[in-house]
């Protein structure tokens, strides 16, 4: 009888295993070419590099088309991925010396580009007109006292109310104008004893935006020169919020959370109505009722104080920012600027990236938004007596914010750490992680 | 062995015709070309670049900084990485064992002469074929989620349970354990071509003399089937610690709830692309090659005892 396997193939094929793994690399994400149709004049080739779903492909393509036509010269070739992806591809480009001239950027991610030289300072671009946005917007694209990025759309921060449940249940939305933190977890609690657990009243706050705004209302900054600046005290407080719901029955269970944490919007529990409110960019209130077609109120983040001000301002919901590497930055400012400050654009983008951060273009938009985007911009108005200064932008090492943060919080959901202790933890590793950077 | 004598074939004199042996030599070129061409390019470059790398701070965007030994002086402190590979080693001690039963035990079943048998065998060996699947990853998020089937199932036999199996620290690495068990169809195919080997006379004469099924089993299949446990052991040793695709998709990425899913090749994949430390992940990839070097060197160093090579 001859073995099947000797002693040598088990050997040989263990060696290509192991070996195998020091040379693993990183694959990109899922990405599209929508290719565009070749114009002869074209002298120079653009690529525009974003991130999102096929709404967003579609009108984006569109954009383009409609900026090849006005520039014959200019040939833009546009490039996506998911989420996720987009930044594994992003840095890997860059890494190659092949990034795309225009790329959509992130407020968690825009110092750490900057700070490594890979973007162009757009205020030496002469074809990009920055004029038009709100300097306190504006200032958000800045880094090192640099204009790294154009804001494409601001957003604002509040809680969703699916009034379809609370009518259900016979439940009455409190006045919300001057509510705290104890009024919104009474109102969670409501929700939860009259539907009979059927839903879960508020889910937590878990990301930056919200993590700037409480910190805000406490008095603090979440970062001051380039350094996490929060007290533990109030970051403990931060968790301890999100703990109290869960543990009182006024939200959901941590293990629900948790698992619910990768959802895509449409099907998130807010969505399907497991969960009565949630806080969330209030321009996302278009996506959350896609699906479930549920009547849905925007109402105000609580605070500590009903008379507090200056705590609340806009995020710049995503930026354009030109790459370090491009051969045209003239040309891509124009692209850029046709993005932001083009009527024809505007009508083209519509909202699909949340209000547009020039208030001209916002206006062009008035008569065709939709009955969501109207309550969007109504409230995201609402909150003008409230706005404070902008705060100092995420910086560079902490591009990995949000999730720091829910890891942290799901340690107190799931008691592994108190409040306390997981902020001093938190505050240590963002630390150890904005130093290893610079 | 087949590629030994290939070999002998290729360097063997023909008749002291040095000129028809470069010819040869230049045509054994030729066709190994593409596999030079793809080691040296895809696994042997790439190597020594992430070997260099794990002596630097370098993240991606600007010239890696040599740090000497930084980075490895780093992990005796990193607590995520002792954690990660906590969980890494929990993974591969409980789920090759398992997995390594349910693929013999099936493969002895399917051994009887059964009717049907490549349906049966088709059947279990899909699991594999699927298992490190995005669409499987996601089909497991709704069995054992809070509503989901595995729940549904305890409450039909009377036991009422809300848990999130995949939402909870305590229990979303057993599911993931679980879907790695699932996908015992290639061992077992391996298992069943070497228990064909086995030839039948030594069953006969174990009948004859009277021994009982699993006396059969003691005294003839396992040793005879030593060299095939041995290869199966050693790939599902190496196979686990590399596991990432199951619980990148279960956790959407995070390996939670609360890192209890934090696999190492996670935890390396995070810190790489997420926090731009290529320079550590690459260190981290070769702390994790000598590790499961290590394993394999013991495992063979063990195989001397237990592992019976008939020639």
């Amino acid at each position: 009888m001859k073995p099947l396997i000797r002693r040598g193939l088990a050997l040989t094929a263990a060696t290509a295993f192991v070996l195998g793994l020091a040379g693993c690399g990183g694959s990109d994400g899922p990405a599209g070419d929508a290719s565009s149709v070749a114009d002869p004049v074209a002298t120079v080739e653009l690529r525009l590099y974003w991130w999102g779903g096929d709404a967003r492909h579609e009108r984006t393509q569109q954009a383009i088309d409609a900026f090849m036509a006005k520039y014959p010269n200019i040939k833009v070739t546009g490039e996506f991925s998911d989420w996720s992806g987009y930044w594994d591809k992003l840095a890997t480009s860059t890494a190659g010396g092949n990034s795309p001239d225009v790329v959509q950027m992130d407020q968690l991610y825009l110092a750490s580009y900057a700070a490594r030289d890979t973007l162009t300072d757009l205020g030496a671009v002469s074809t990009l007109d920055t004029s038009q946005l709100e300097p306190a917007v504006l200032g958000m694209g800045q880094w090192g006292g640099r204009q790294y990025a154009m804001p494409v759309s601001t957003a604002a921060f509040g809680l969703l109310v699916n009034l379809d449940v609370l009518d259900q249940y016979g439940v009455t939305l409190p006045d919300t104008e001057k509510w705290n933190w104890d009024d919104l977890k009474a109102f969670g609690l409501e929700i939860a004893e009259k539907s009979g657990g059927a839903v879960a009243g508020v889910a937590p706050m878990g990301n930056e935006y919200s993590l700037q705004l409480f910190a805000r209302q406490k008095g603090d900054n979440l970062f001051e020169d380039d350094q996490i600046a929060i007290r533990p005290e109030t970051l403990a407080a931060y968790f301890q919020h999100a703990l109290d719901l869960a543990q009182s029955g006024a939200g959901p269970s941590a293990s629900r959370l948790s698992e619910t944490a990768g959802l895509a919007i449409d099907q998130s529990d807010f969505a399907t109505g497991k969960v009565a409110a949630i806080f969330s960019q209030v321009s996302q209130v278009s996506a959350y009722t896609a699906g479930s077609g549920a009547n849905v109120q925007i109402v105000k983040t609580p605070s500590f104080d009903a008379n507090q001000t200056k705590y609340e301002y806009f995020k710049p919901g995503m930026y354009w920012a030109m790459s370090a590497q491009t051969d045209h930055p003239e040309e891509a400012g124009r692209l850029i600027d046709f993005l932001i400050n083009d009527p024809e654009a505007a009508a083209i983008l519509g909202t699909e990236r949340g209000l547009p951060a020039n208030p001209a273009m916002l206006d062009s938009l008035t008569a065709t938004l939709t009955e969501n985007e109207a309550k969007a911009v109504a409230y995201s108005q609402s909150l003008e007596g409230l706005l404070g200064d902008a705060p100092a932008i995420v910086p560079n090492g902490a591009s990995e914010l949000d999730k720091i943060i829910a890891r942290y919080q799901q340690e107190v959901l799931f008691e592994q750490r108190t409040a306390l202790d997981a902020a001093n933890a938190m505050i240590k590793e963002v630390k150890d992680s904005i130093n290893s950077a610079a | 062995m087949s590629l030994l004598k290939l070999q002998k074939l290729a360097l063997t004199p023909k008749g002291g015709q040095t000129r028809s042996n470069t010819r040869d030599n230049k045509a054994a070129l030729v066709f190994l070309g593409p596999w030079l061409l793809g080691s040296v390019v895809l696994v042997i470059g790439p190597m020594a670049a992430s070997l260099y790398l794990s002596f630097t701070n370098y993240n991606l965007l600007q010239s890696p900084k040599w740090v000497g030994a930084g980075n490895f002086a780093r992990m005796l402190t990193d607590t995520r990485l002792h954690h990660s590979l906590e969980v890494t080693f929990l993974y591969v001690l409980i789920g090759v064992p398992l997995q390594l039963g349910a693929a013999l035990g099936l493969a002895l079943l399917l051994d009887r002469g059964l009717r049907g048998l490549t349906f049966y065998r088709s059947a279990f060996y899909l699991p594999s074929l699927l298992g490190a699947s995005v669409a499987i990853a996601v089909l497991w998020r709704l069995i054992f989620g809070g509503t989901g089937l595995f729940n549904t199932i305890l409450g039909l036999i009377g036991i009422e349970s809300t848990t999130s199996w995949i939402g909870n620290p305590d229990t979303a690495l057993s599911t993931i354990i679980l879907l790695h068990v699932w996908t015992f169809g290639s061992p077992m195919v391996i298992f069943l071509a070497g228990l064909r080997q086995i030839p039948v006379e030594f069953y006969e004469a174990a009948q004859i003399d009277g021994a009982t099924t699993f006396q059969q089993f003691r005294g003839i299949t396992i040793p005879l089937l030593t060299p095939i446990i041995f290869f199966n052991l050693v790939l599902a040793i190496i196979n686990s610690f590399q596991a990432f695709t199951q619980a990148f998709i279960v956790s959407a990425g995070s390996g939670g709830p609360s890192d209890s899913t934090l696999f190492y090749t996670l935890y390396l994949y995070q810190e790489g692309f997420g926090a731009f430390r290529m320079g550590y992940a690459s260190a981290m990839a070769w702390l994790l090659v000598l590790i499961v070097g290590a394993c394999t060197a013991i495992n063979f160093w063990a195989s001397k005892f237990w592992v019976h090579y008939e020639d």
